[in-house]
Parts: structure tokens; C-alpha cells; sequence
């Protein structure tokens, strides 16, 4: 019989106690607490770096303060994370990154329309010293012509979370830290275009962007009013994907007075940790959405008449239809003159009920889904 | 994620091989090692050497350099149509200003002078090298732990710049379980204003190797790693001959020791031991976070043992004569030490001298000032600038370090009334700025920050950086993830706290 024997360390952060498992970081011991440690480069499916140092902490017996992230949780420990030491570090470090960031006109850090998480903790922590604008030497792929995904460099906070994930998530490894210093950005194999890289444009890179410096390039500027869970329908995994609704003009890039409709603005999973695809997507989960607003979109059944001609049907009448077909196919040929083909498109639900309507309503073992091999 | 069989430690050779950071060079290194090339060309885009390949003269942009006319050197190799780029410190401030040519070696100019050798130092840079390996033989015959013990009767401190005990180190790796452990020599001597690693292998590389064998003797190590700065071409020449000559004594003392030369590729940051570890490794050399110390975790996650060239260099003659003799060559602290010294001075150059000796003490063993000193730098960049009042303060770690300042490399540099402080400072902070390694904001952002605020103050007369020079250096003492972000803000705070008056 396995025996899973995990021991358990207490420690007190702010004063407070916790038992968490042996290993468990201060990070994650704080959250059990609901004790909010802010970070940026910190994403549960990669391996903590603690190189943003948004997350340093007070810890007794330590020198200096210590990434929350990375450092691990002992008996008796005692963190914390209240002390003017902490908030005047946060402060500084807010500084800091301002000077080296992309200010909208109201002097903030310019959103993107994705994570604003810098924007977020200066509104929370405030800063310390004003600075001037570093203007840091970074070079940018401005001529990077893929179809999806944009990166300002200006609006990076070069915590490497973008690449960490290609790397240890995805396995592509399609971009690197780039340059040393204050030019140090987010860059490819010899700068080039991303479609000419590993990148497979799964955009994973955007959704783990604290601070949107990765985004998706369609998207840009476009507002979310409302978010609607659905389920991916490109193949069976069933990944779910939460759909950016919000109220834009016809044509994207018209002026504001022109007609406004309702449509997905963009696409993005659900937090990590929450659902089977634990916050990742594929290219055509994340980008290709333009189907569910295009002008020769299917929206109702269509029978075609004696004329010729697809006409507008009710849901019973098209089924009532298709019945009639098949049930007179059946008679005259028997069941297995007919073949039942599933999309790879449908869900694992979808397709148990095609291969059951092929088997019991109808009789046949001739079911296929299209992506079986 | 590292894909099986990836032959990462390759990369760096091999980019160098490809002539550095040229297009295409990351996907031949790519298919060669299975490393991904992305990576690889982030890698190349790591080390100066790497990223800015090209035959071409590099000017030294040191302090000392800069105090002897760089900036009119560069302007002559320039006039007559010669490519030159400037450069951080070459190590060569005894030859202020200097210059390496277009293969990395060094423009010929005047040697540095060292100390007579006397019998109360413990490396004798002026006396023979001496290949018997008679210490190691000693050292095995009397067997690890009495090695241990004379090193902490001794009383050794890194003389890398931490001054961390050195027995301390030594024992780590000693006890630890897993059985592969490996002895890494900190050969990437780039602190501005220092130079004696250089010189102890030039002409003493015998006592760095034997010091190298005999810590690999008590580690239990196997494998040794010397990571020798790329632009020291000439101490590279020495360490292979002496290796070669090593070789027998080593095969019969401790059956054998493998010794691998590393070379640098133009990043002072990788003198921090864990960013030498990750350039070995093949990577970008950004240092790690501590805990854990390498002596637990450290090269491909194993126990290692890291010492400076100085320190090995100290433990032969420790063996020896014994850890008392070494102790009571010191004055305040213990053992002798490898003063750098250069600038105002006479004869610049390294001098062995008991530690704990005073600034006028090793400016006389120099020849004495160049006109009339105003501020010396005791310990390289990083330990920022003192007034010549704080001249009679003892040059070892403990006193140094309670002025704010350190002994750091102690790489002395004399600046005399002819130079503006303001000045010396921006020169420092370039420095800084150019070689962070950019993986935390405190010091990539604010090392910038520092360097703009002086700018903006000797271009502009613009005080308006100048003020928030303390609140930014607080923030990247604390913040940074190693040491180099911590003292960066040092040289300027110092200026403007010692010469208030060059900022007025």
C-alpha cells in the first residue's frame, strides 16, 4: 500500500500562524493567510525566480529581505511582510519601474488592455522617490510582421515570466532574454519575426505579461465589458476560454460614431489551477475567434427547398429532415449504407452521442471522428 | 526545460568559435548542442566579447585610465584610423591607459612594479615559482582535516573581496553527503582598479594551482575549474604551462585531478561566484539567489568549493610554515596581502604587504603621491572614495567596512586635487550601469538612475537627480539580488558625501 507521509512546518507571518507542507514557499504559506504579497514575475505553473523582488520580505534572522517566492517555509519561522522596511522597499521598487516604463498621460503605466499589475500595485503601495525617465537603451521587433502577438518593450518590467513559460510550460523556447543592463529585453534567435522561430503563437506569453508589455495585436486598445465562459470547439480537449464582450464599431479602427455591435474582443483562459487547461491555450483557442462574429457565420438551419434554393428553417423542421433522409436511406440499403463522421470540432460529449446515435438509433458501427487516426 | 543530451557548457566556445553574437551563429550552435536557439543567442547577447565581435583596439575606460588620458588615447587610435571601442576595465591600471588589440592582447606599455620579495609574505610574487608540489605532498601526508585546521589557525579570508573565513568554505563542502564535488578558481578578476590575481598568474601560477590541488585534495573533488577572465590572454599562456608541468606531481600526489580552463567573455558580473557558475554552465550570468551558497548547491547543482587566485595562493606557503607563521605576517587582521595600487602614485603596481597596512604606508612602498592627493578608493569601484583624512585607517576588511567603505579586491586607486569628484564618480557608475547584469530592476533601473543623476549634474549643473541619490541607493542596497546591485549607488554617494564641494 503507498503510504504518503507529508510532514508539516508552522511558521508565523505577521504575527499570524500557519501550517503549511515542508517545502511550501513563504509566498504560498501567505496566501493560506490571505495575506497579499504583491509580485511580477510569479506564475505557479514555472519555477520561481525571484528576480522582480516585488515580493521581498522581512525574515527573522535574515540579513536581507528575501523573495517570499522563493524562499521556503521552516518551523517556527517569522516573517513579515507589515513593516515600514517592506512597504518603503515596495515603494522604491515602484520608483524604480516607473522611471524605466511607458507613463499613459495621467503618468501612469500605459495599459494595454491586459494585466496592469504594475499600475495595480503603485495604486495600492504608491512610490517613493520621483524619478526622471531612464530612457533605456532596449531594442524592439517593430518589423515583426506575426499576425498576433505585439511586444513593448517600454511597457516591460523584463521580469522574464514570458520567457520562462515558453520554456518550461510550452517547451518552445522561442524567446530569451536579450542584451545585459538596462537594455535587457525580450527577444528571439537573431530578432527575427516570430513566425520564422520556435514560437508556435500559443500566446501564452501574453497571458502570463504582468503588465501586457506581450499582447495580442487584434485586440489592442479594445475594451472588455462583459466576459462569457464557453468551451473551446476546436478539438475535443475541451479547454474553457472566457470571451472578452464589449460594444466596438463595425469595422475595428472606424471612428467611434460609427455603428456599434456587440462581439468578442478577445480571448483569454481562466485563471490557472481553475480548470483542465490550467490557463493555457493554443493558437486557435487565443486567436482565432473572428468566426463567431463574421458576416457568413451559420446561425439557424438552413433546408434547401424544391427551388434550389437554403432556406430558413425551425430546429424541428431541419431535424424532422434530416431524419426522413436517413431513415429512408436505412430502409432502402439497410443501416450500414450510412456513415455517421463527427467533428474533431465536437466535445468527448458530442462525439458519444454521434457514435450513439449511429449505433443505437440507427443500427451501424460505421462512426468516425474526423481526427481518429 | 533542458532537452536530453543538450551539451549546454558548450555554447559559450562555440559561439566564440562562430565569431560571436553574427546571424546564423545561434543556429549552427543550436544544432551543435541541442541547446535551443533562442537561448543561445540571449547567451551570446551576454558577454561584450560575444555580442560586439569584431577585430577591433578596446580601450580601458577604468578609473585610473580615465585619470591617465583614455579619452585622448582613443582620440589619437582614432585619428590615425584605427577601430576602437571603449571598454570597462581591462585589469591593466598599472599601465593606465590602457588598451588591448585587435587579437584581445595587450598593447604593449609599462609594466606595473611588485615588492621586492622578503620572507614575511606569504606569495613572494618576485621570488621563483615553485613547481614542487612539496605543500600538496605535505598536505596529504598530514590529511584533510589538518589542512582545515591550520587554514582556521590561519585565520584566511577570501581575498576576493567578501573576506569570507576561508575555513569556513573549505569544511562546507568537505562534509556535505553527495559524493561529487567540484573546486572552481575565481579567476575573473575585473574590479576596477585591481590587477594582482594577474600577476600572482603571471609569475607565480604554481602557488594558485598547488593552492587549487590541495583544496581539491581536502574537498574531495575531482574536477577543478579555473575561470580566467577572456581578456588576461597572457595569464591564460602561463596557467597551461604550468598545468602541463603540474600534471605529473598531481598523478602522483592525489591520483590525478582534472583541470578545466573556462574563459571569460567581457562581464564583470561573472567575477560574482554564482553568475561564474551559471557562465560555466553555459548560461546568461545573472547570479542566483542565496540561499542556497554553492558550497551546498553550486556548479550543475553539486557541493563547490570557490576560491579567488589570491586565496589559493595563500595556502601553500600556510602548509608549509603553518597557520601561526601566516596569522602573525598580519597586523590587523591576519596574513599578507596583494595591495593593487594605482593613480597618483609613483609606481603603480602590486605590493605584498602585511594586511592591515596604511594608505601612506603602501603609497610609500610606491614611490610616494603624484601631487597632492584628495581622495583614494580603497578597494576597487565598489568600495566607493574616502578623503585623504581617513589616510591613517588600516586597509583590511573590519575597519574599512565600518567607514561604509571595503577592502574589497584592494585595488587602491589615488586621485590628487586635479580631479573633479563629480567626475570620478560618473566614471564609476558607467561602470556599474554597463555591467549590471539587467535581471533585477534595483539595480538594472537604478544603476541608470544614478549614473543620469551625476550626469545630468556635470552636463547641466541639474541637481535634481543629485537629491534622490540616497532613497535610490537604499532601495538598491536592499532590493538587489547580489552585491554588485547593493554597492553600485557607493562611488557617487561617497563623492557627494566626502567632496560636497564638487557638487556645489
Amino acid at each position: 500500500m503507498n503510504q504518503l507521509i507529508e510532514t508539516t512546518v508552522v511558521l508565523e507571518i505577521d504575527g499570524e500562524s500557519v501550517e503549511v507542507p515542508q517545502g511550501e514557499t513563504v509566498l504560498k504559506a501567505a496566501r493560506a493567510l490571505d495575506i497579499e504579497i504583491p509580485v511580477l514575475c510569479h506564475d505557479d505553473r514555472v519555477e520561481p525566480a525571484g528576480c522582480c523582488r516585488m515580493c521581498l520580505v522581512e525574515v527573522e534572522g535574515q540579513r536581507r529581505l528575501q523573495p517570499a517566492c522563493t524562499f521556503k517555509a521552516s518551523p517556527g519561522m517569522k516573517v513579515r511582510t507589515d513593516t515600514e522596511r517592506v512597504a518603503r522597499h515596495r515603494r522604491g521598487l515602484l520608483s524604480l519601474y516607473k522611471a524605466d516604463h511607458r507613463l499613459d498621460e495621467a503618468g501612469k503605466p500605459v495599459s494595454r488592455g491586459v494585466h496592469d499589475m504594475l499600475a495595480d500595485h503603485i495604486a495600492t503601495y504608491g512610490t517613493g522617490p520621483e524619478l526622471e525617465p531612464v530612457n533605456a537603451p532596449r531594442v524592439s521587433r517593430e518589423h515583426d510582421t506575426n499576425p498576433y502577438i505585439q511586444f513593448d518593450p517600454d511597457a516591460c518590467v523584463v521580469c522574464g515570466l514570458c520567457v520562462r513559460y515558453c520554456d518550461e510550460v510550452e517547451a518552445v523556447s522561442a524567446i530569451t532574454l536579450l542584451g545585459r543592463g538596462s537594455a535587457t529585453t525580450i527577444g528571439t534567435a537573431d530578432q527575427r519575426n516570430l513566425l520564422d522561430t520556435s514560437c508556435e503563437l500559443c500566446g501564452g506569453c501574453i497571458a502570463v505579461c504582468p503588465t501586457g508589455a506581450m499582447t495580442e495585436k487584434p485586440s489592442l486598445a479594445l475594451p472588455t465589458e462583459q466576459i462569457v465562459r464557453s468551451t473551446c470547439n476546436f478539438c475535443g480537449v475541451g479547454c474553457q476560454l472566457d470571451l472578452h464582450v464589449a460594444e466596438v464599431p463595425v469595422t475595428i479602427g472606424a471612428p467611434a460614431s460609427a455603428k456599434q455591435t456587440k462581439r468578442v474582443t478577445r480571448v483569454t483562459s481562466p485563471e490557472p489551477g481553475t480548470t483542465v487547461n490550467d490557463g493555457n491555450l493554443c493558437i486557435k483557442g487565443r486567436f482565432s475567434y473572428e468566426f463567431i462574429n463574421h458576416d457568413e457565420r451559420l446561425k439557424e438551419p438552413l433546408i434547401r427547398g424544391a427551388d434550389g434554393q437554403l432556406h430558413p428553417a425551425t430546429w424541428e423542421q431541419a431535424i424532422a429532415r434530416v431524419a426522413e433522409g436517413l431513415h429512408g436511406v436505412k430502409q432502402r440499403h439497410g443501416a450500414d449504407a450510412l456513415g455517421f463522421v463527427s467533428s474533431s470540432r465536437c466535445t468527448g460529449e458530442e462525439n458519444y452521442l454521434m457514435q450513439k446515435l449511429s449505433r443505437a438509433a440507427f443500427g451501424t458501427n460505421n462512426c468516425h471522428q474526423c481526427a481518429a487516426t | 526545460m533542458e532537452k536530453k543530451g543538450a551539451q549546454r557548457s558548450r555554447i559559450i566556445e562555440l559561439l566564440e568559435e562562430h565569431g560571436g553574437m553574427r546571424p546564423g551563429a545561434a543556429r549552427e550552435v543550436a544544432r551543435e548542442t541541442g541547446v535551443p536557439e533562442a537561448d543561445i543567442f540571449g547567451v551570446a547577447s551576454f558577454y561584450t566579447l560575444l555580442a560586439r565581435p569584431g577585430a577591433r583596439t578596446r580601450v580601458c575606460q577604468g578609473l585610473t585610465c580615465m585619470m591617465a588620458g583614455a579619452d585622448r588615447r582613443m582620440q589619437e587610435l582614432r585619428d590615425s584610423g584605427v577601430e576602437v571601442e571603449p571598454v570597462s576595465c581591462l585589469g591593466q591600471c598599472d599601465r593606465a591607459p590602457a588598451a588591448l588589440d585587435d587579437k584581445l592582447e595587450l598593447v604593449a606599455g609599462p609594466r606595473g612594479a611588485i615588492s621586492p620579495a622578503r620572507d614575511d609574505q606569504a606569495m613572494q610574487l618576485a621570488a621563483e615559482d615553485d613547481a614542487s608540489y612539496a605543500a600538496l605532498a605535505r598536505a596529504v601526508e598530514a590529511g584533510p582535516q589538518w589542512v582545515i585546521d591550520e587554514l582556521k589557525t590561519a585565520g584566511l579570508q577570501g581575498r576576493g573581496g567578501a573576506g569570507f573565513p576561508a575555513h569556513f568554505k573549505w569544511n562546507s563542502v568537505r562534509t556535505q553527503q553527495e559524493p561529487v564535488r567540484y573546486v572552481v578558481v575565481n579567476a575573473d578578476e575585473a574590479e576596477p582598479a585591481t590587477f594582482k590575481d594577474r600577476e600572482v598568474m603571471l609569475r607565480r601560477p604554481h602557488l594558485m594551482l598547488e593552492g587549487m590541488a590541495i583544496a581539491a585534495f581536502v574537498a574531495g573533488a575531482k574536477t577543478a575549474f579555473i575561470y580566467v577572465r577572456g581578456e588576461f590572454k597572457d595569464c591564460r599562456r602561463a596557467l597551461d604551462r604550468a598545468i602541463e608541468q603540474a600534471k605529473p606531481h598531481l598523478d602522483e600526489l592525489i591520483g590525478g585531478l582534472e583541470i578545466r580552463i573556462v574563459e571569460g567573455h567581457g562581464a564583470y558580473i561573472c567575477g560574482e561566484e554564482t553568475a561564474l557558475l551559471e557562465a560555466i554552465e553555459g548560461r546568461r550570468g545573472m547570479p542566483r539567489l542565496k540561499p542556497p551558497y554553492p558550497t551546498e548547491a553550486g556548479l550543475w547543482g553539486k557541493p563547490t568549493l570557490m576560491n579567488n587566485v589570491e586565496t589559493l595562493a595563500c595556502v601553500p606557503s600556510i602548509v608549509r610554515r603553518g597557520g601561526a607563521w601566516f596569522h602573525a605576517l598580519g597586523r590587523t587582521e591576519p596574513g599578507s596581502k596583494l595591495y593593487c595600487i594605482s593613480g597618483h602614485v609613483a609606481r603603480p603596481g602590486v605590493y605584498e604587504l602585511p594586511l592591515g597596512v596604511t594608505l601612506d604606508e603602501l603609497v610609500e612602498e610606491a614611490g610616494g603621491y603624484l601631487g597632492t592627493p584628495r581622495a583614494f578608493s580603497p578597494g576597487g569601484a565598489s568600495s566607493g572614495f574616502l578623503p585623504m583624512s581617513e589616510r591613517a585607517v588600516p586597509l583590511d576588511f573590519g575597519a574599512l567596512a565600518k567607514l561604509g567603505s571595503m577592502m574589497g579586491s584592494a585595488g587602491v586607486v589615488v586621485l590628487n586635487d586635479t580631479i573633479d569628484m563629480a567626475q570620478a564618480a560618473r566614471w564609476q557608475q558607467i561602470f556599474f550601469e554597463d555591467e549590471s547584469c539587467g535581471q533585477c530592476a534595483p539595480c538594472r533601473i537604478g544603476a541608470r538612475v544614478q549614473r543620469q543623476a551625476v550626469d545630468r549634474w556635470i552636463d547641466g549643473k541639474n541637481r535634481s537627480g543629485l537629491a534622490q541619490v540616497e532613497e535610490v541607493a537604499w532601495e538598491m542596497n536592499e532590493g538587489s539580488i547580489c552585491g554588485l546591485g547593493m554597492v553600485a549607488s557607493l562611488p557617487l554617494q561617497s563623492a557627494m558625501k566626502y567632496f560636497s564641494e564638487d557638487f556645489q
